[in-house]
């Protein structure tokens, strides 16, 4: 186990109903990488950062957040802790503006103020539409504002679950340009279908099958190893 | 750069900027009775030592106005704002008006313990509500709460409690202090109204760009977002639901000072989807709308009544279908996104202009 990870994922279990959705999930990210959570759809990559966030809560295993146990905290303690969810389908608040949307994340005052440099120099359109209804952004610019959202408090980890889905390619660019600049200032663990977007970001990765961990190492070797990907990632 | 946080270390200026139609609108109400003494031809001195006239008629109108405005402002705090719909409302209401009429009339207790009392009646019922705030959302909060206020509306009209609430004919003979007689000091009442309602206004203006009112706004719109974002979403609901039962409860203690009698019917039902009908009118969740609708609802049940009588009823129903059919966003709703929707328009029309630029970035 490394000594410097962040957060450690041992082996859990989660029940959604009567549905045993994670069948030991296993996932150790290091402080100051971007660690990629790999598997075809329905494999259990959602669930699995929901259960992190205590939304979907585990029934077995445990997981350490910077030597803290997240087992048995509720969600929003445990997003106060530091950790900042960036949900699929751009889950921003539609009916407030930018600047609404921004000001809501504040965890304690003062933190938007300090942020706000940071943002939009890293999202530059949100400072142009900072008064435009969240509902009348593109899906570029709400993936942007929900992303810009989490980096507004003082969070030492970031869950980012699809931020590429449905992009026009150019957007693609900049959506991985902002996040490899983000991941100088803090850790990600992210969910990305596209393998090509998460080859090229991540440093590490785990490929997640019918709710388990099957595989995980560095992106540098899975990139060589098209057997892997094949069996794995490609449509079955 | 402080493109977001600059606005917020405004001064004086910024504020009479930002609140310029509500200040226009303040020194209005300050004039309307010297207004209406000139219009019906009555002299001032007449006027202020409170003898009849349309001044001091109109002036009981617009009382009526601001303690149902200060009710729907309460109730656009809770729905409108944090999102909880409650059907128990004006259980908070009648709770005030009671308490007050009962301590005055049996106790004879002063003004100032009886505020404090209700403040006090106010807390205990938003801490009953608030037993079932983590366990039920929605339709069924809505429900529970319902339940609870028709427990209270039971209770006000019951044989048992008659000597003190007065059954289901309602609490009379309640004797206000002297210097806040509604009848011989009808235009102080009317400045002591004014002075409350604006007061609560811009503490809910206060209070709703606060921090604590941006959760709020954020469990209106998503719950699950806010308790993502690290809020336990509960303490911030109990925040919305105490502030906005002793707003009510006041409201209430102010119409047990004005009205002769107390009747059961503010505690019921009904006079909680009264509350909701003026926010809908008004807007939901814009603050300005509660007063608005409040005044529309008002105004349009007496006019319609003096010229209509019985049939009143209908009409009014036709008109609420009406506002609800043209303006689905209430007066201010639909006036301010009308304005939004300009800005909007223009600013797409503006990037539209230039969409090479960006695309070659």
């Amino acid at each position: 186990m490394d000594n410097k990870a962040l957060l450690h994922v041992n082996n859990i279990h989660t029940f959604i109903g009567q549905f045993h959705i994670l069948e030991g999930v296993s996932i150790h990210v290091p402080k100051g990488k971007i660690v990629a959570i790999l598997g075809r759809n329905g494999a259990g990559k959602t669930t699995t950062l929901k259960s992190i966030l205590g939304l979907t809560p585990p029934s077995q295993g445990s997981i350490l957040f910077d030597g803290q146990e997240l087992q048995g905290q509720r969600s929003f303690e445990i997003a106060a802790l530091g950790i900042g969810y960036v949900p699929e389908h751009r889950a921003i608040f539609r009916d407030l503006n930018v600047s609404e949307n921004l000001k809501i994340a504040e965890r304690k005052k003062g933190d938007l103020a300090r942020k706000e440099a940071f943002i939009f120099d890293l999202f530059p359109d949100l400072k142009r539409l900072i008064q435009l209804q969240g509902d009348h952004l593109s899906g570029g610019q709400q993936q942007m504002l929900a992303i810009a959202r989490a980096l507004v408090p003082d969070n030492k980890l970031l869950l980012i679950d699809e931020p590429t889905e449905g992009l026009a390619p150019v957007l693609i660019e900049q959506m991985m340009a902002a996040i490899r600049q983000l991941s100088a200032e803090t850790t990600i663990l992210l969910v990305e279908q596209n393998f090509i977007v998460a080859s090229q970001l991540a440093e590490d990765y785990v490929i997640i099958e019918e709710g388990q961990s099957v595989k995980a190492g560095k992106m540098a070797d899975l990139v060589k190893d098209p057997a892997t990907i094949r069996r794995y990632l490609e449509a079955a | 750069m402080t493109t977001i946080t600059s606005p917020q270390t405004n001064g004086l200026g910024q504020f009479f900027k930002n609140n310029r139609g509500v200040l226009f609108s303040i020194a209005g109400l300050i004039f309307l009775p010297f207004a209406l003494t000139l219009l019906d031809g009555q002299s001032i001195g007449s006027m202020l030592a409170n003898e009849s006239g349309l001044s001091k008629f109109y002036q009981g109108l617009a009382i009526e106005i601001f303690i149902l405005a200060i009710y729907a402002l309460s109730y656009d705090l809770l729905f409108g704002i944090t999102g909880l719909l409650s059907f128990g409302h004006a259980m908070f209401f009648g709770v005030g008006a009671y308490l007050t009429g009962i301590m005055l009339k049996s106790f004879s207790w002063g003004l100032l313990p009886i505020i404090g009392l209700v403040a006090v009646a106010g807390l205990v019922m938003a801490l009953i509500f608030s037993i079932v705030l983590p366990r039920v959302k929605g339709i069924t909060f809505a429900l529970v709460t319902l339940g609870i206020a028709q427990v209270f509306y039971i209770v006000i009209q019951s044989r048992e409690m008659a000597d003190l609430a007065g059954a289901e004919i309602g609490l009379q003979g309640v004797t206000p202090p002297a210097y806040l007689n509604p009848v011989e000091q009808r235009l102080r009442f009317y400045y002591v109204g004014l002075v409350v309602l604006f007061g609560v206004y811009f503490l809910y203006k206060r209070f709703v760009d606060s921090p604590t009112g941006h959760v709020c706004v954020a469990i209106r719109e998503n719950e699950d977002r806010a308790t993502m974002l690290g809020f336990n979403t509960f303490y911030f609901k109990l925040v919305a639901l105490t502030i906005s039962s002793i707003t009510a409860a006041f409201a209430g203690a102010m119409h047990g000072l004005f009205h002769p009698i107390i009747r059961p019917g503010i505690a019921s039902s009904h006079y909680t989807i009264a509350a909701l009908l003026m926010i809908l009118m008004g807007g939901i969740g814009t603050l300005d709308g509660a007063i608005i609708g409040a005044a529309t609802f008002k105004l349009l049940s007496f006019y319609l009544e003096k010229w209509f009588g019985g049939t009143s009823q209908v009409i009014i129903g036709v008109v609420y279908i009406m506002l609800v059919l043209f303006l689905p966003y209430g007066i201010v709703g639909t006036w301010k996104l009308r304005g939004v929707r300009l800005r909007d328009g223009w600013r797409d029309f503006l990037q539209r202009l230039k969409p090479s630029q960006t695309n070659n970035d």
